[in-house]
């Protein structure tokens, strides 16, 4: 490795609460090469991102300070510079993309004026020239016409546009450092693919050195050069990505490998337990023709004037008990409103939805007092899932008592059932959602799904929140729940890995419409539409000889946000 | 990651430590149950008839047997504004509590049901704002006539429209997240969902609105006093006690200077109170 633009020296970070001293970051040291891409790896509260705010000295809070060691960035110590020197490191130096695109543009700039804004700061250019900048800037992150969309407000936009610009806000002013956190996470997988290989190809013009904070191995397999391993603010595995990834030092380092859902060989061994062995019985639930539709926003002032937009198209799906299904697709694929539609949340356009044996379009009613007492959602954000003021007990006790399927008396200890069912321990019925951790809630949710006592369960993105191992937990607690209880569980994700984990069968939803359907081994082996085939091929793949970008195809078919 | 430690320590906190941490709320309950106990106790402290004149001690300023001195009738003014405090009390008090509560019922079913309700219900709303306050209130009591249960009325008929509309924004958000989506497919009913689920999360807002809200009604009903309408004399309430020290300002200045202090510290104890409910609820998060 080169002369390292950044070298960082034990560095600490601790916070003051009420007179203790919590120590967020433990005397971490790497350094970063020019043009390296270095690979910040660990679950949420590991430090990762905290280091990375200590790097440009925004902490969080007042009571959080560096306590020890040093930065260096090209011979300066950026922990001993005081804040008007700090600024002119941040941008011009240390430039920074953020998760969420949507929350770090402002919303009532033009996306051209803010890139333009950092050039004109810190390169003191006059207006005209910070213009022809920033529009060239455009240009490299891959936005088609840069001279229009100069103009184009953040929400005029796709997620992963804005996501380029934000990017393209961070190189305004030519950094050396791009620190990326997470900067993929809330984006649907091919466009994550796009990103990163934009990130790659960055590095490679401008000599760009790159931090990129993230919790999914498979990016780091992809993009890094090497991976800094993180837990409780230490590093505890630091070195080259091929060397981590497959002889992995560190007990810590190998769990997290060993959690992430890895897709199998293509063609290779297929498990043979995804054959249904039930004897063909009626479907559980019943999808025929379905159409959601909703009106677009705005004012239908004349009659008919208003359009309306077809969520889920023309899906038909049968369900047996007992089985398995995973529903995937990108954002705006319609698979929530879908699993909506079958809960009876959402009104139906047409079509007809019957759920063991009744036919909602028909007999309502009777079929949602049905469908009431005997299926139930899981939803994706554990924390605003369930009510805050209550505690698990009493949401647990709730479901009970209005269900009526428990006798009063026997409450409490249906309540301790539950908590033993999904792995939790019985004392946290006295707690609240927000004195539990994302995984302790979700599993809160699928006990307050259980206490239906359903046939039927609908996980709509269940552990898209959750860092990876939590999620290998939660998967392996469905997989434990199907087999003891018969349970019939449509599974949504994004995810295809965790799906081709868990489900036998797989349904591919594209723009409101079932594009491909049958057992998860054959799909994912031989996949018969494009849009299966590119969802699949943009996965990183955690081995890095599988290179994400060479299997990328080009633009057979759009996204249905860019499109 | 921080929120979750605290919250959790939150819960068992020692009181003293709690105090501590909750200044602007111990602050504020301190005032209010300071007045709280002069009211309740107003017979026992008080040194002199609050009603009772005098007229051989007309218009002395303070001094040890009077210590907030005597107003133009002999009648002691550290005893009316003792007494005061019962009557302004249970105006901040009365004045809040049934705008509030008309207030959030009315919010809650019109975000809830959406639709005609909703529209019924924020025209009404609209209505009532079209008008100056202080207009409304002054012909509604002119209608029912002079007298504290007519402020009462009057405050009940026009102040619920803020309450109604700080609870609706707050439903309208909530009936949308997950929490409200899971209790639909559980099967609870409408009310269960309202009033258990989506009122108790909706609700801190105007919680603390209520606080500086007392202030408000309490100025209104010193001000209403004060025009004649309101408590009448010789009870003792601070606005009419300022009404009628008035006229002697510039000679007696006590006479207005205590119920008026009064006024402002109790005012000062709500908004402290408020304040200190809007952090430990964390409103402002």
């Amino acid at each position: 490795m080169s002369e390292p633009v950044l070298s960082i020296r034990s560095l600490t970070v601790q916070a003051q609460l009420d007179g203790e001293t919590r120590t967020l970051i433990d005397a971490v040291s790497f350094d970063l090469g020019k043009g390296e891409i270095l690979g910040l790896v660990g679950e949420s509260g590991s430090g990762k991102s905290m280091i990375c705010r200590a790097l440009v000295k925004l902490l969080p809070s007042k009571t959080i300070a560096i306590t020890g060691g040093s930065m260096l960035l090209s011979g300066r110590d950026l922990v001993q510079l005081n804040e008007a020197a700090m600024r002119s490191v941040r941008g011009a130096d240390i430039g920074m993309v953020f998760q969420n695109p949507t929350s770090h543009l402002d919303p009532v700039m033009r996306i051209g004026d803010q890139i333009a804004e950092g050039i004109r700061y810190h390169q003191g250019k006059s207006r005209s020239e910070a213009k022809a900048a920033a529009i060239d800037i455009l240009g490299q992150v891959g936005f088609p016409d840069p001279a229009r969309q100069y103009d184009n407000y953040p929400h005029e936009l796709s997620g992963g546009m804005r996501q380029r610009a934000m990017i393209a806000v961070a190189l305004s002013c030519n950094p050396e450092i791009l620190i990326a956190d997470e900067p993929t996470t809330a984006l649907d997988v091919t466009i994550q693919a796009q990103i990163l290989k934009l990130l790659m190809d960055l590095r490679d013009s401008r000599g760009l050195s790159i931090i990129l904070i993230t919790h999914d191995l498979g990016i780091v397999a992809q993009t890094c050069d090497r991976i800094a391993v993180l837990r409780h603010g230490q590093l505890l595995e630091l070195g080259d990505k091929r060397r981590v990834l497959s002889a992995p030092q560190h007990a810590y380092t190998i769990s997290l490998l060993d959690s992430h859902p890895s897709m199998p060989e293509e063609g290779g061994p297929i498990t043979a337990e995804a054959v249904i062995d039930a004897p063909p019985v009626r479907p559980l639930l019943e999808i025929d023709d379905l159409v959601v539709r909703f009106p677009t926003p705005g004012l239908g002032l004349f009659k008919g004037g208003r359009k309306h937009i077809a969520a889920v198209n023309g899906v038909s799906l049968r369900v047996m008990p007992g089985e398995t299904v995973g529903i995937v697709g990108e954002s705006g694929s319609g698979k929530s409103t879908l699993a909506r539609a079958i809960l009876g949340l959402t009104p139906l356009s047409s079509g007809h939805i019957s759920f063991d044996g009744l036919d909602l379009a028909q007999q309502r009613k009777q079929t949602l007092a049905q469908i009431r007492t005997q299926a139930a959602m899981v939803f994706q954000d554990p924390y605003n899932a369930l009510n805050p003021r209550l505690t698990i007990g009493e949401t647990l006790a709730e479901v009970l008592q209005v269900q009526n399927k428990v006798p009063t008396s026997r409450i409490p200890e249906r309540i301790n059932e539950l908590l033993d069912l999904v792995g939790l321990e019985r004392e946290f019925a006295t707690r609240r959602p927000r004195a539990m951790s994302g995984g302790q809630c979700q599993r809160a949710g699928i006990a307050r799904a259980l206490a239906v006592d359903p046939k039927m369960i609908i996980a709509d993105e269940c552990v898209a929140a959750l860092d990876v191992t939590i999620q290998a937990q939660i998967i392996d607690l469905f997989r434990e729940l199907k087999s003891i209880m018969n349970l019939t569980l449509l599974f949504i994700a994004h995810d295809l890995a965790i799906v081709r984990d868990l489900c036998e069968r797989v349904v591919v939803m594209y723009r409101g419409e079932i594009v491909e359907e049958g057992l998860c081994a054959d799909v994912f082996a031989r996949p018969q539409h494009p849009y299966t085939a590119a969802l699949i091929a943009a996965i990183p793949d955690i081995d890095p000889d599988k290179p994400l970008l060479r299997r990328l195809p080009g633009q057979a078919v759009p996204h249905l946000l860019t499109a | 990651m921080m929120p979750s430690a605290t919250n959790a320590t939150r819960m068992n906190l020692p009181w003293s430590r709690f105090l501590g941490r909750h200044l602007t709320l111990a602050t504020g309950a301190g005032i209010l149950g300071l007045f709280l106990m002069v009211a309740l106790t107003a017979p026992l402290i008080a040194p002199y008839d609050p009603i009772f004149q005098n007229a051989d001690v007309r218009l002395l300023p303070p001094a040890l047997a009077h210590p907030f001195g005597t107003d133009n009738f002999g009648r002691d003014i550290l005893s009316r504004v003792i007494w005061g405090a019962r009557i302004d009390l249970q105006i901040a008090v009365i004045g809040v509590v049934f705008p509030f509560l008309i207030g959030t019922f009315v919010g809650t079913v019109a975000g809830f049901f959406g639709g005609i309700v909703d529209a019924i219900f924020m025209r009404l709303v609209d209505i009532i704002l079209a008008f100056p306050f202080l207009v409304l209130m002054l012909s509604i009591i002119a209608i029912l006539g002079p007298g504290l249960s007519s402020f009462y009325i009057a405050m009940a008929l026009v102040g619920w429209v803020s309450y109604a509309r700080l609870i609706r924004a707050q439903i309208l958000v909530l009936k949308n997240s997950d929490y409200a989506l899971a209790a639909v497919s559980l099967g609870f009913s409408r009310t269960r969902i309202m009033f258990r689920h989506l009122l108790p999360n909706a609700i801190a807002g105007s919680l603390v609105f209520s606080m500086s809200d007392a202030v408000l009604v309490l100025l209104n009903g010193a001000a209403i006093s004060y025009l004649g309408l309101g408590v009448q004399p010789p009870v003792a309430e601070w606005g009419v006690m300022v009404a009628e020290g008035q006229s002697f300002i510039t000679t007696a200045w006590w006479i207005t200077l205590f119920p008026g202090l009064s006024i402002v510290v109790l005012a000062f104890g709500f908004s402290l109170l408020g304040d200190g409910l809007g952090e430990w609820l964390g409103v402002r998060e």
